[in-house]
């Protein structure tokens, strides 16, 4: 289990940030994985606002994973996500994404210690109006003395 | 003339029949997630799931996402707030409700909050949140 100060040490990392434009292609089969048929015009299914902020803020869900020091992949849980759209997502438009670790602290619940670690991330679209923003919660699982997890 | 929504309506439920295991895969390239519960059976079969691969949190987000266009169209999502209490898995048959908390109007859009979730036949919610949708005018 890694020391609680490395954990709330990560409040305030900021990811490198850069820019991300949802591709056609991208859009069609990430819609027909939903069971949906594809949105009219140029407009992105919801759901790519979990992939577009992490690869578009110049990190990656194997990356989030590493700063938290996971035990293992299949130790992650997800607390929560909060989307907001302040306007639709569109195809073909580029974002400016940024992102940092808003919280992170050791918790326990129910006899099992996990570290709490919440991700904020911002799009902007090309007018730098705010389109977007995510929070995502996670837990990082750890495990007792001994191996078994907590 | 607007659409009639009041607090304590259902919106219309959408249907997922059975959750693939071959759209995990897919969407485990496009979301670059190394996450091997979503596309090696050996895996969460050793966390105690069985012969199944667990859906992507996002997917079963993406189904509630998929009820409120149907119900408000494709623009109208503002807000969706989404806990996971169980795992979704392949070949389960999963359906999105939800019903309406509130109405209220803000910078002149009409918004309607709603409690959102997904069914599982024979177990508790997999997932469950909330959601906030402009109604259209």
């Amino acid at each position: 289990m890694p020391p609680v100060e490395e954990i709330r040490a990560l409040v305030g990392h900021r990811f490198p940030g850069g820019h991300y434009t949802i591709a056609h292609w991208e859009n069609f089969l990430l819609t027909e994985c939903t069971g949906a048929e594809p949105l009219p015009g140029d407009l992105a299914h919801p759901v790519a606002l979990f992939h577009v902020p992490i690869l578009g803020a110049n990190t990656s869900i194997g990356e989030m994973f590493a700063l938290g020091q996971a035990d293992d992949d299949a130790s992650i849980g997800i607390e929560s996500y909060d989307w907001e759209f302040f306007k639709p997502l569109r195809e073909e438009l580029e974002y400016r994404i940024d992102a940092e670790i808003t919280e992170a602290d050791r918790q326990q619940a129910n006899g099992r210690t996990f570290d709490r670690i919440q991700f904020r991330f911002e799009l902007k679209d090309d007018t730098a109006e705010l389109a977007a923003r995510t929070t995502v919660t996670w837990h990082y699982r750890r495990r007792r003395a001994g191996g078994k997890r907590t | 003339m607007s659409m009639e929504v009041k607090v304590g309506d259902k919106i219309p439920a959408w249907d997922m029949p059975s959750v693939s295991a071959a759209r995990m895969r897919t969407m485990a390239a496009i979301l670059r997630d190394p996450n091997p519960v979503h596309w090696d059976r050996r895996v969460p079969k050793a966390m105690g799931f069985g012969d199944h691969t667990i859906n992507q949190g996002p997917l079963g987000l993406s189904y509630m996402v998929n009820m409120l266009h149907a119900w408000t169209g494709p623009e109208s999502i503002r807000r969706v707030w989404m806990t996971f209490p169980m795992a979704v898995l392949d070949e389960d048959h999963i359906t999105a409700r939800g019903e309406v908390t509130a109405i209220r109007e803000v910078d002149g859009e009409r918004l309607a909050d709603c409690n959102i979730w997904l069914e599982r036949p024979g177990t508790d919610h997999p997932l469950e949140g909330k959601a906030t949708v402009k109604l259209p005018d």
